[in-house]
């Protein structure tokens, strides 16, 4: 070689290794990315399998399992810290800068978007993205938009919504970044239904169609896939920037898998396919899989009861339904029913709320329940026990109707199909004396419970909620006026721990669980990195390996 | 022949508008069925449900509805269920039908080929014990509940003999397509492919073995005989071909049950999201849209291959005249 | 009795083993329950199936003396004595978190002798009761269908024209619509009723539905002979003596066509008993309190891999009843008809 020569070749060389270094060390640094100094804990991938979602559209989706995946996907004004415990119902700022002001009527409602913020698609949130998310719920009929018909205009919006049209009661600002919503009449649990995932900010203008994952997210994940048959796939959202309360997540990737067969789920994660599953163990082989895994009890915002209609005789006497909540061996029942997995309750609302006062008003004494039938003179009395035809109703109701008959009550056992059951207990004219219900709570506020299911006023005729067709003067009154207190004080909590205990003590209801769900882990994932959080249940963010 | 294709055709198309017409009225004649309802959310006030009703079309009338749910079926193809908006019925039951067709061709295979092996043995073993025997246990065959046999097998091969080699290759239930993986296809069709096959496999070889042994006394398999063409080559080539007939009639009557959703109690019990499955889910909800396109999609395949097979009735026996 | 069965140009076939003096001068149907009493495994079968209908007939009897126990309630608290010691009946799971729960098993002993299901009953009392409702509903959903069937027959099959036409349309209709799928339909329809004009739990409910769906596959070859019958000279001649529509039928087609109908009773019992545990099983068949053997099977579903047999009990005995039934068929079929049989017998 000439010497001109030599020197180009080496020149080239040294070019070439100089390219080799940077793109070598662009690649580890993509590699290590994860593990930076920031966040230790990051893995690429957890692999999740749940039974079923509904919808990956935030306005539409309504089962915890979507939930719990859009609960870091998109974020709302308010959202739940990623904390386990109690601080869990707390509502903190999300998307909005702080906690909004309320106006001292109750009715307005004052929050500011945080400033920078953007989509995972790289658009800029802004404050009309919060409105156009209410008007495509009505537009696409989500089954979350009775919650927002109290915002002053929706009503008349819901009635004939269009794209162009207007929600009055929403003003929004997008150069101030300020959102104000006026109220038609106050209502003590908006700021919860406000962190309902039916109100995450969509990008202005997306169409009411239903899209399964392809919606921008504001969250620290975004969806990158969706196989109704398959599952979906959630990867980072680069846009994403953690806050005080909303951190980044520890996998880089999460892969969920969609297997309804929960021995197939439960196999998977014994097997190591996958490491977490939300499965419903059959209660004969949670024993058999507890050894090969790590089995996490989750207690989630559910009551099982029985409710007895006071219009229908027995169960006008208020000894006949004294004399059943008696008769019921509730610690005997959650080994019977759910295999030991639930809670005995004689309460309404579920553990997880801060005004929850256990109430004890009635211990198991079957005596005591055969003497008030007798004094009621309700010997004999047919009755007709109404329950769905699905397993864990059909089980329990069994037992509740041995137990009545084993007091003195005549009783029998109805089946309906799953589709039909609520309209048909809730139509008056079915005349339903007695029958199994649950409700799992929508969001985190008692008014979900006492104004929904338990409250005079609100019954109707038919497709009734309140299958008890409670009513009563003092406790509707003070439903109606706990209505208006926006923040839950101790104050308020303590006046609806009362309420509770009034109706309890009239006994419409003879509530027996509060069911616990096992979740599953394979035997990799540490005791340490499994956090509970009490709304969305499997902390994914803070989930580790 | 065409004048009576034609004519069957015909009437295939009155059958299926009257099915039609039939199970939106069994549908909607149910009270307390109110998909209006259901779509509007746990706490509804009646404004809500009244929009929603709208949108959907319900409040108006049956004929109208009707009119509806067929274009949106056949023509634009857009049809949802009614219990998630997302899925869209024509594409679900696309899906839906590779499974029950893998599921039952192979089943067919095995069936065909069993049963006819065991029908051949039999009547070539006539008079020893092996004959009485294969018809026990096809006796045996057709008095099994396939739903109950299917879940014996889950028992057998899932768990209490799952570790040994004879079933420790059995997958947990489910359906893996052939495009993805052949061999998990494979795996994850073999004991729903036998459990299905079990009741198919005693029937026909019933019914095969007694149209051979008619066959066997008439008078042309006497002249082969007398010919000194060999006993195999009279079984094969001439009682085997003319006492298909039945056999021929009936696979396709069954086949064509089977693949509009029939097998609906194997791929329950084993998991596989076939159109029989599709149509039970939807059955448990009163989806109406995904039932009324199941029932369709079923009787559609019902009566087609009951024309097909007539018309090959007609070609394989001149004795029929096609009326 | 008439003439019948066997026309002038018909010739009298010989079962193997009889001889024609043996059957000279007697009636087909009297020639018929000869033949049936001397198939041995024919009689066995009728047997077995006599045997069945009488264990479970008598389940009050056996839960009441034998087991001593009530198997319609629920008995989540009860508990039963084992080789002399008092057990539970749903033992708790064991572990340190004590979750889970195993009811008991076989103890082979007379009380929960193949052990108990999720609510603490004696599933072999209620295998019993079960069998009375599939029983009950299988041979009564097959004696309506068959009387109906063969009604329809007679009609569209005498009077043919009009009445033939709409009749096998209607049938091809039922035909048409896939088997569960109409039996799915109705039950879901008729369970599903806000305010219950008919008991939900009634057991007429899939006994009608079942009835109802089969209905076509008993009409078409009863009207295919009804149709080969009518043909016949011995009809012609007794039209031309001025014979009545309703003598006619009583007595030149019935006949004939009753013994179509008696072969196939016993194969549709057979069907229906396995459609009817088919539709418990998926929940819209019997529907509690009641039990049927498709029930318990449902009930078993979910204890299959550690109380197999609650699952296995009820199918053992669907498979012993509708084995019997098949082989009475065949029998039956051989009685009445010994043509196959003689072909067979001669090579």
């Amino acid at each position: 070689m000439t010497g001109k020569r030599r020197w180009g070749w080496l020149l080239g060389v040294v070019a070439i290794a100089a390219g080799l270094a940077m793109m070598a060390a662009a690649f580890s640094a993509a590699g290590t990315k994860s593990r930076t100094p920031s966040n230790p804990q990051a893995f690429p991938k957890l692999r999740a399998v749940l039974d079923t979602i509904d919808y990956l559209d935030p306005q539409q989706a309504y089962t915890g399992q979507s939930w719990w995946a859009m609960y870091d996907v998109y974020e709302t004004l308010l959202t739940y810290q990623h904390v386990t415990g109690p601080a869990g119902y707390k509502l903190v700022p999300g998307l909005a800068q702080s906690l909004p002001t309320i106006s001292k009527n109750g009715k307005v409602y004052h929050f500011k978007l945080r400033k920078g913020l953007k989509y995972s698609s790289g658009r800029k949130v802004v404050a009309s993205d919060f409105k156009w998310a209410i008007k495509r719920g009505f537009l696409a009929t989500g089954q979350g938009v009775g919650f927002y018909t109290d915002i002053a205009g929706a009503k008349k919006y819901a009635a004939h919504p269009t794209a162009g049209g207007n929600i009055s009661g929403i003003i929004t600002n997008n150069k101030t970044r300020s959102i104000t919503i006026k109220l038609a009449t106050p209502r003590g649990d908006f700021l919860t239904i406000l962190a309902l995932i039916f109100a995450a900010p969509v990008p202005g203008g997306t169409g009411p169609a239903i899209q399964n994952g392809s919606i921008p997210s504001t969250g620290p994940y975004k969806f990158k896939s969706y196989d109704p048959n398959h599952g979906f796939v959630m990867t980072r959202n680069k846009y994403f920037k953690p806050t005080k309360f909303i951190p980044r997540g520890n996998p880089n990737e999460v892969d969920v898998s969609l297997v309804g067969d929960a021995d197939a789920a439960t196999q998977m994660v014994i097997n190591g396919a996958a490491d977490y599953s939300n499965a419903a163990i059959p209660p004969d082989r949670i024993a058999n899989a507890k050894s090969k895994g790590r089995l996490v009890l989750r207690q989630t915002a559910n009551t099982y009861y029985f409710w007895m209609n006071i219009n229908e005789p027995p169960f006008n006497k208020l000894k006949v339904r004294q004399a059943v909540n008696y008769a019921l061996d509730r610690g005997k029942m959650q080994t019977l029913i759910w295999g030991g997995l639930g809670q005995a309750t004689q309460n309404v609302l579920p553990p997880t709320y801060p005004s929850y006062r256990k109430l004890k008003l009635y211990s198991h004494n079957v005596t005591k329940a055969k003497q008030l039938i007798n004094q009621a003179g309700a010997n004999g009395a047919k009755v007709t026990v109404w329950a769905r035809q699905v397993s864990d109703s059909v089980d329990s109701a069994t037992y509740y109707t041995s137990v009545l008959n084993s007091i003195g009550l005549d009783a029998k056992l109805t089946t309906l199909p799953r589709a039909t059951y609520y309209t048909t207990i809730g139509n008056k004219a079915t005349h339903a004396q007695t029958g199994w219900a649950r409700w799992l709570e929508d969001y985190p506020h008692p008014l979900d419970w006492f104004d929904v299911l338990l409250n005079g006023n609100r019954i109707t005729n038919q497709d009734n909620n309140n299958y008890a067709w409670y009513t009563n003067k003092t406790t509707n009154k003070e439903i109606e006026s706990l209505k208006k207190a926006p923040v839950l004080t101790p104050a308020v909590n303590a006046r609806w721990a009362k309420v509770e205990k009034q109706i309890m003590q009239q006994a419409p209801w003879a509530p027996w669980s509060n069911r616990v769900f096992p979740e599953f882990f394979n035997k990799s994932i540490p005791a340490k990195c499994i956090h509970v959080q009490r709304l969305y249940g499997i902390d994914l963010a803070r989930l580790c390996k | 022949m065409t004048a009576f294709v034609i004519r069957r055709l015909v009437g295939m198309v009155f059958v299926l508008f009257t099915i039609t017409v039939l199970t939106f009225l069994i549908f909607f004649a149910t009270p307390g069925v109110d998909p209006a309802r259901q779509f509007a959310g746990r706490n509804p006030d009646p404004t809500t449900v009244a929009a929603v009703r709208h949108q959907f079309g319900l409040d108006r009338s049956l004929p109208v509805q009707y009119a509806l749910m067929m274009k949106r079926l056949f023509i634009s193809r857009d049809l949802v269920s009614y219990g998630n908006q997302a899925l869209e019925v024509v594409p679900a039951i696309k899906a839906a039908t590779p499974v029950t067709l893998s599921l039952v061709t192979g089943a067919a295979v095995l069936w065909v080929v069993f049963s006819m092996l065991t029908a051949l043995l039999a009547v070539v073993f006539k008079g020893t014990l092996v004959d009485p025997l294969l018809m026990i246990l096809a006796l045996i065959g057709i008095s099994m509940p396939v739903f109950w046999l299917g879940e014996v097998m889950n028992l057998i091969t899932l768990d209490r003999w799952h570790d040994t080699f004879l079933f420790s290759w059995v997958p947990s239930n489910g359906y893996v397509p052939l495009t993805q993986n052949p061999w998990q296809w494979f795996l994850h069709l073999v004991i729903p492919w036998i459990t299905l096959s079990v009741l198919y496999i005693g029937f026909y070889a019933r019914v095969l073995r007694a149209d051979l042994l008619e066959v066997q006394s008439e008078d042309f398999v006497r002249t082969a005989r007398a010919k000194g063409l060999s006993p195999q080559r009279v079984l094969l080539r001439h009682m085997l071909r003319n006492s298909m007939i039945t056999f021929v009639s009936l696979f396709g009557l069954d086949f064509g049950v089977l693949v509009g959703g029939g097998a609906l109690l194997t791929e329950v019990v084993f998991g596989l999201p076939g159109v029989g499955k599709l149509t039970y889910d939807s059955l448990q909800t009163l989806d109406l849209p995904v039932i009324m396109a199941t029932v369709i999609y079923g009787a559609f395949f019902i009566t087609i291959m009951s024309a097909v097979v007539d018309v090959v009735y007609a070609r394989l026996d001149p004795r029929i005249r096609p009326t | 009795m008439a003439e019948f069965a066997f026309g002038p140009e018909e010739e009298v076939v010989l079962a193997p083993g009889e001889a024609a003096q043996q059957i000279a001068g007697k009636s087909p149907w009297r020639l018929a329950g000869r033949r049936l009493l001397r198939d041995r495994v024919a009689l066995g079968a009728l047997a077995l199936f006599f045997l069945i209908v009488v264990v479970c007939f008598s389940a009050p009897i056996y839960a009441h003396h034998v087991a001593h126990t009530v198997v319609f309630g629920s008995n989540l608290n009860g508990t039963t004595t084992v080789n002399g010691k008092t057990v539970e009946v749903i033992q708790q799971g064991t572990g340190e978190l004590g979750i889970g729960e195993n009811p008991i098993g076989p103890t082979w002993q007379t009380n929960y002798f193949i052990g108990s299901d999720a609510q603490g009953r004696d599933v072999m009392a209620r295998v019993l009761y079960g069998g009375r409702a599939s029983l009950g509903i299988g041979v009564g959903s097959a004696a309506i269908c068959c009387l109906f069937a063969t009604a329809f027959a007679l009609l569209a099959g005498f009077f043919r024209g009009f009445t033939d036409s709409v009749l096998s349309r209607v049938m091809d209709l039922i035909w048409a619509f896939p088997v569960y799928l109409l039996a799915i339909s109705l039950a879901t329809v008729l369970l599903s009723q806000t305010t219950p004009i008919i008991n939900p739990a009634s057991l007429w409910i899939p006994t009608l539905i079942i009835a109802v769906v089969y209905i076509p596959y008993v009409y078409r070859p009863v009207r295919g002979q009804v149709l080969s019958t009518r043909e016949k000279e011995y009809v012609e001649a007794s039209v031309s003596q001025g014979a009545s529509n309703l003598r006619l039928i009583f007595n030149e087609i019935m006949p004939n066509v009753l013994s179509t109908v008696i072969v196939l009773f016993p194969l549709m019992i057979a069907t229906t008993i396995l459609t009817e545990s088919a539709l418990s099983f998926l929940g819209i068949g019997v529907q509690s309190p009641h039990a049927s053997w498709g029930t318990i099977i449902q009930d078993g579903q979910e204890l299959l891999y550690t109380r197999p047999w609650v699952a296995i009990a009820p199918g053992i005995m669907i498979v012993l009843t509708v084995l019997s039934l098949n082989v009475l068929g065949d029998g039956v079929r051989d009685a009445l008809d010994p043509r196959a049989k003689i072909r067979a017998a001669k090579e």
